[in-house]
């Protein structure tokens, strides 16, 4: 058990993030490398300046929110959580000083920000089972909503455990130590990360987000890097 | 479908993906957004003419092939071989688009399906799948181009025929042409469709408004275009580039008609002249007073059809509503945002196809009709040959009993003679 938990939690951890950022890297180098679209793809009537209204169409989903109105509150949601959730990640290494100007414990959010990413991920992945949607779906689709699903379960729930239902033995510090050991190369893993009763939870949480990195530069997931320059093919 | 067979489009498809089509086969996510967006699909209610089903058609002949996914994961993606069966999918889906770019509003990321299509058009090209009549009638305007003196002195003949009707519509001095054609040195070269209708009234029109004008040999619509064939749509568009080089010309006018003008406003890349849409010219006119309308030749409510290749995809949105404004009293929009008009369902060669996709136009249009019975307009007016064929395809069908117009004739009946 314990091979398989250090397998999980370090030589795969380094594995995945290698393949998400040298096949991102590449992926994109390549994609940008191709031959530019030498004539105009832009949509009329225009609007001025151009790239701002790139930037709003990239972040803010108005089409959604135009035609899909629930659909939008849920994506709005979804995207907020997720780089509240980078932030979170990134404070479990060490303390930034700009995340604390508004001051809060880390993990932030009080646990709403998993349970919210919950709700909408369930969304997601339940209107893809009505029509036509469902028709329009391929397996991928599932895939990743259910990965990713399962990511932020395990992940929340271990936030979940010591906010509501004071199981303590796992802390931040914990995590901290172990985190940092990885970025500094020197890999260990505390006692308490691997043999308190929440340890399974860390390495479900570990595992299904080694998969999710490992298939993100070959999935839609790439619509993060590529949804600005083609807001932009269409703002002209 | 042999080896050699699928290779040769493979090689095809390799070639249209360039940074932007990439981005676009890459990244949709599938979020239905763009359901209610195709014309087709809120007529005739089938999944396979929602925009992302059709774009899947040739996406997943692109994960097979153009993905690592495609040899270890086909699944994943759906990934299909391209054989005999896909073709015929291929068909279906890129001949059941007009090409209008609605969907393109829609989707939050802002993918262009029409762009998707061209490369199921050239494949279905390549295949020698592709509707014959298109490729024959794109041949046949190249064949024009190639061997202009061949029938330069009958064509010089046929528009001498026209210019007494010219001059019914507005008088000239003596000793002037109403129709001055190869001109050198001329402002604005016009260039027309092979039909009376299109070049009468503007031909009025221009000399109403004092133009130094001069009317091309070539016909504007370009059939490669619609057949989705970048060597062809480039040749014919060469003949009027270099007709507008070799007269010198300050501007082009294309007459009225979508695609004509998309392909030489957005593809003929950078030139030494200006390109312009009719209405955008006659609109001018007005706003220079250089000609004068006379407001009481129309009945009833109006109402204009954005032509998709004229008003969304080319920006040509307020020049005829404002030359509209000149004409009646009583102009009722179509739809509350002109990005958002319904397609006529004649775009994307299917009109030129005539008969064969009648009944198929008549059906995924059933929303157009509907919208233009809203309007209450007696008048339907627009800008464009295809979207006019196809109006008066509609007006028929549904019995919608409107008058269907072309925005220019409407100027040149209304031109008041000093």
């Amino acid at each position: 058990m314990n091979t398989l938990y250090y397998f999980v939690l370090i030589p795969m951890v380094y594995f995945s993030f290698a393949v998400f950022f040298v096949g991102t890297g590449i992926r994109l180098v390549k994609i940008f490398g191709k031959p530019k679209q030498p004539t105009s793809l832009q949509i009329y009537p225009e609007k001025r300046p151009k790239w701002l209204w790139a930037l709003h169409d990239t972040f803010l989903f108005p089409s959604v929110r135009k035609h899909k109105p629930v659909l939008w509150s849920f994506l709005i949601l979804f995207h907020a959580c997720l780089l509240l959730l980078i932030v979170g990640h990134l404070e479990l290494l060490s303390e930034f000083k700009i995340f604390q100007l508004i001051p809060h414990e880390v993990f932030l959010g009080k646990g709403f920000v998993g349970l919210i990413l919950c709700f909408a991920l369930l969304f997601f992945l339940f209107r893809r089972f009505l029509s036509p949607v469902r028709e329009l779906s391929v397996p991928e689709d599932y895939y990743l909503l259910i990965l990713l699903f399962l990511i932020v379960l395990f992940g929340s729930q271990m936030d979940w455990a010591r906010r509501w239902y004071g199981y303590e033995e796992l802390l931040v510090e914990d995590y901290r130590t172990y985190l940092l050991s990885l970025l500094t190369l020197k890999p260990e893993l505390p006692y308490n990360v691997t043999n308190s009763g929440h340890s399974f939870m860390l390495v479900l949480h570990v595992f299904f987000a080694n998969l999710f990195l490992i298939f993100f530069p070959f999935s839609q997931s790439m619509h993060s890097f590529l949804s600005l320059p083609m807001n932009k093919l269409r703002r002209g | 479908m042999d080896q050699k067979t699928r290779e040769d489009l493979l090689k095809l498809f390799q070639g249209k993906l360039n940074e932007a089509m990439t981005f676009y086969l890459e990244t949709c996510t599938r979020c239905g957004v763009c359901i209610e967006a195709c014309h087709v699909y809120a007529s005739m209610g089938q999944v396979r003419y929602i925009a992302a089903y059709r774009q899947e058609i040739v996406r997943r002949i692109y994960k097979k092939y153009f993905k690592a996914r495609g040899k270890m994961w086909p699944s994943v993606g759906e990934a299909r071989e391209l054989n005999e069966v896909a073709l015929e999918e291929l068909y279906e889906a890129a001949y059941s688009c007009t090409g209008c770019r609605r969907c393109m509003v829609y989707c939050p990321f802002g993918i262009d399906t029409q762009m998707i299509m061209s490369i199921a058009k050239l494949l279905l090209i390549g295949a020698h799948s592709e509707p014959e009549i298109l490729t024959l009638l794109a041949d046949t305007s190249i064949e024009k181009g190639r061997s202009l003196d061949l029938f330069k002195e009958s064509f010089l003949a046929g528009i001498k025929k026209l210019e007494k009707e010219v001059v019914k519509k507005w008088k000239m001095e003596a000793g002037e042409t109403a129709i001055p054609m190869d001109v050198e040195g001329a402002d604005l070269l016009f260039v027309a469709l092979a039909g009376a209708h299109s070049i009468i009234p503007t031909a009025a029109i221009f000399n109403a408004a004092g133009e130094s004008w001069t009317l091309s040999f070539f016909e504007a619509v370009n059939f490669g275009a619609f057949a989705g064939d970048p060597a062809r749509t480039q040749l014919i568009l060469d003949r009027i580039v270099n007709e507008a080089k070799r007269l010198k010309v300050k501007e082009v006018c294309i007459c009225e008609c979508g695609t004509a003008f998309r392909v030489m406003k957005q593809l003929a890349g950078k030139q030494p002249f200006k390109v312009s849409s009719v209405t955008e010219v006659h609109a001018r006119y007005i706003r220079e007073g250089r000609i004068h309308l006379n407001r009481s030749t129309l009945n009833g409510v109006t109402t204009y059809h954005d032509p998709c290749q004229i008003a969304r995809n080319g920006g040509v949105i307020d020049a005829p509503r404002y030359i509209l404004k000149h004409l009646t009293n009583d102009f009722r929009e179509m739809s509350p945002d002109p990005t958002y008009n319904w397609c006529c369902g004649g775009g994307g060669g299917l009109v030129a196809l005539g008969e064969e996709t009648l009944d198929f136009r008549m059906k995924s249009s059933k929303v157009k009709a509907d919208q233009i019975k809203r309007t209450e307009a007696t008048t339907v007016v627009t800008a464009c040959e295809n979207c006019h064929t196809q109006l008066c395809n509609l007006n028929e069908h549904y019995q919608m009993g409107v008058d269907v117009k072309f925005l220019s004739s409407m100027v040149a009946d209304a031109l008041v003679q000093n």
